[in-house]
């Protein structure tokens, strides 16, 4: 049988409303596709009042001086600061002979790892959480167990996971240093004289508690004084790593200059990061939680990130309130320089039913530098963390603070943009970001 | 034409009307500092006064409240704050406390700090010498961070 000719089939009534009807549909759902995932509805031309006070929140410029540690009198002591940078590098602060603070907490990495948990002298459970800024906090740890910066030094060191040393091989340390026990000296005065023990420590295994154990309640009293001390300069040396002044910073000052308000300021930045900047302080309300010079309100919530598989959820915050309470080296303890009266963070804590599963809100400073992202690495780049956000999973644990956003994939491209704004160099002496 | 007596008068009562106004302007200004925050319920006032004012997000601080009904100052009065964000259905990141009366019908309230922006909403629970046995008097304040 002979082809039938187009001209015939076109001919064909019956046919010809079908397939119209289909290619119109056709089209309609491809133009509509296409829209859905690439038009970008074009926004006001004109910041209003309190978008420009939201920007105006988040720029650099309102960022105050390092807050006071009430708890750590040599938070900003110069010897201290020295004692702490050079004890930050040094691999000698581990039984392995190979594990820093700066092993984890990398200097070319805004002080994270790039991995998803940390690995210190074996895997942890937690991932890394930048350095940069911290001092700002009142809380450390996903799970704010640790109530001050000096504080938190303090546990990875004898962490089985971590630097799996002791308090007293940390005194030996100080103690046979030349160097270290000078700066020791010069910011906290003299070093004990009695013969310290190697490996023994409250914590440790049988045989270090049995050395511990073995000392006497004064000479306990003394390791345990300069360990603090040790975190002290440790502190004193992360109040150092402050975030530099980034594109973001620089738009939000030209356009706050400009009483008209207009959101296209030159070339500082792009559409897409605009709107995306527009979207944060907006509809995608990233601003509850990301919010001040910081893009951190340094407090707990739970987003319903999912536990690493095999893991239990994290009571997280409803267990580290009770942690840092428990804490001997809290802003109450015998070690803190603080009076009771200014330990307000510890002594008014909540410690409610909703704290359960919520984490700490990290700094979006140089966000894009630190991925993978959430307390144990869960989401790998910053595209699926915008989408995590955008569909607000159920927790496994309690309740997810945050709701399902509906935006469409150019609006979530577009936040992703603007988190590239955020990144700079260090505002920190150079000096500082390597060993001394 | 107007008597000049009925226009001197006249001038003079605006002169006098004139001048206290500003004398109340210049009480007002000299006056104790205005209330951070204020609210009032069945009698009894509120007014709160922040050691940190303007009031903002993410620093600790204290606030001073003052009670007081028609009689003045109300002394030794039971008070419990709460404070929460009703749109966003959670509370404030920290438990204030009133931990001392600092002078009668005065009290510090410690451990205060915000950490979103937007409406918080702080419940007042007051329980006075006078209403002892009866449910506490509730002042509500609503204010914008």
């Amino acid at each position: 049988m002979a082809p039938t000719p187009i001209s015939s089939l076109s001919q064909s009534p019956r046919l010809s409303r079908f397939s119209k009807i289909g290619f119109a549909l056709g089209v309609i759902a491809l133009v509509g596709a296409l829209g859905w995932n690439y038009f970008s509805v074009p926004s006001s031309a004109q910041w209003s009042d309190e978008e420009r006070r939201l920007i105006a929140s988040l720029s650099l410029d309102q960022l105050p001086p390092v807050p006071a540690d009430p708890s750590n009198a040599k938070a900003d002591d110069p010897s201290a600061a020295e004692l702490g940078h050079a004890l930050y590098f040094d691999t000698r602060l581990s039984t392995t002979g190979t594990v820093a603070c700066a092993t984890c907490h990398k200097p070319e990495l805004m002080f994270t790892d790039g991995l998803k948990l940390a690995v210190g002298t074996s895997i942890g459970d937690r991932h890394t959480p930048s350095l940069v800024g911290l001092s700002y906090s009142p809380w450390f740890y996903w799970d704010g167990r640790k109530d001050s910066q000096w504080a938190q030094a303090l546990a990875p060191l004898e962490a089985k996971h971590e630097h799996a040393t002791t308090r007293s091989d940390l005194a030996l340390l100080i103690k046979s240093d030349a160097n270290y026990a000078s700066l020791y000296e010069a910011a906290f005065g003299s070093l004990p004289k009695f013969e310290i023990p190697a490996k023994a420590s409250p914590l440790g295994d049988d045989s270090e508690r049995a050395a511990w154990q073995s000392l006497s309640d004064e000479e306990q009293q003394s390791i345990s004084i300069i360990f603090a001390n040790i975190g002290k300069a440790l502190a004193a040396y992360q109040r150092k790593l402050l975030p530099g002044r980034a594109r973001f910073d620089n738009y939000a000052e030209r356009m706050l200059r400009d009483e008209s308000a207009k959101v296209s300021q030159g070339d500082l930045l792009s559409p897409a990061e605009l709107q995306g900047l527009r979207l944060f302080i907006g509809k995608a309300m990233c601003v509850t939680c990301h919010n001040g010079p910081l893009f951190t309100n340094h407090e707990f919530h739970n987003t319903g990130v999912l536990a690493n598989p095999g893991e239990l959820p994290s009571m997280a915050r409803y267990d580290g309130i009770r942690t840092a309470r428990l804490d001997p080296f809290n802003c109450l303890g015998e070690f803190s320089d603080a009076d009771n009266a200014e330990c307000t963070e510890l002594r008014f804590a909540r410690d409610t039913n909703d704290l359960v599963g919520a984490h700490k809100t990290p700094t979006l400073r140089n966000v894009d530098l630190t991925a993978p992202y959430m307390h144990g690495g869960q989401i790998a780049d910053l595209a699926a963390v915008m989408r995590h956000y955008n569909e607000a999973p159920t927790s496994m644990l309690s309740h997810n603070e945050a709701k399902p956003l509906g935006l469409r994939p150019p609006e979530l491209r577009a936040l992703e943009a603007f988190m590239h704004t955020l990144t700079a160099p260090l505002a920190t002496d150079p000096r500082w970001l390597k060993a001394p | 034409m107007k008597s000049p007596s009925l226009l001197s008068r006249k001038i003079y009562v605006t002169c006098t009307l004139f001048v206290t106004a500003l004398l109340s302007l210049f009480a007002g200004i000299s006056a104790a500092k205005e209330a951070d925050l204020s609210g009032a319920t069945g009698g009894i006032s509120l007014e709160v006064f922040s050691r940190l004012s303007p009031i903002e997000i993410n620093t600790i601080h204290s606030w001073e409240i003052v009670l007081s009904d028609a009689n003045g100052p109300i002394s030794g009065a039971t008070l419990e704050i709460v404070g929460g964000m009703p749109e966003h259905n959670h509370g404030m990141p920290t438990q204030p406390q009133i931990t001392e009366e600092l002078a009668p019908g005065r009290y510090l309230l410690e451990g205060v700090r915000f950490h979103m922006p937007g409406l918080w909403r702080m419940t007042a629970s007051i329980s006075t010498t006078k209403t002892q046995g009866r449910p506490p008097s509730v002042v509500v304040i609503d204010f914008t961070l």
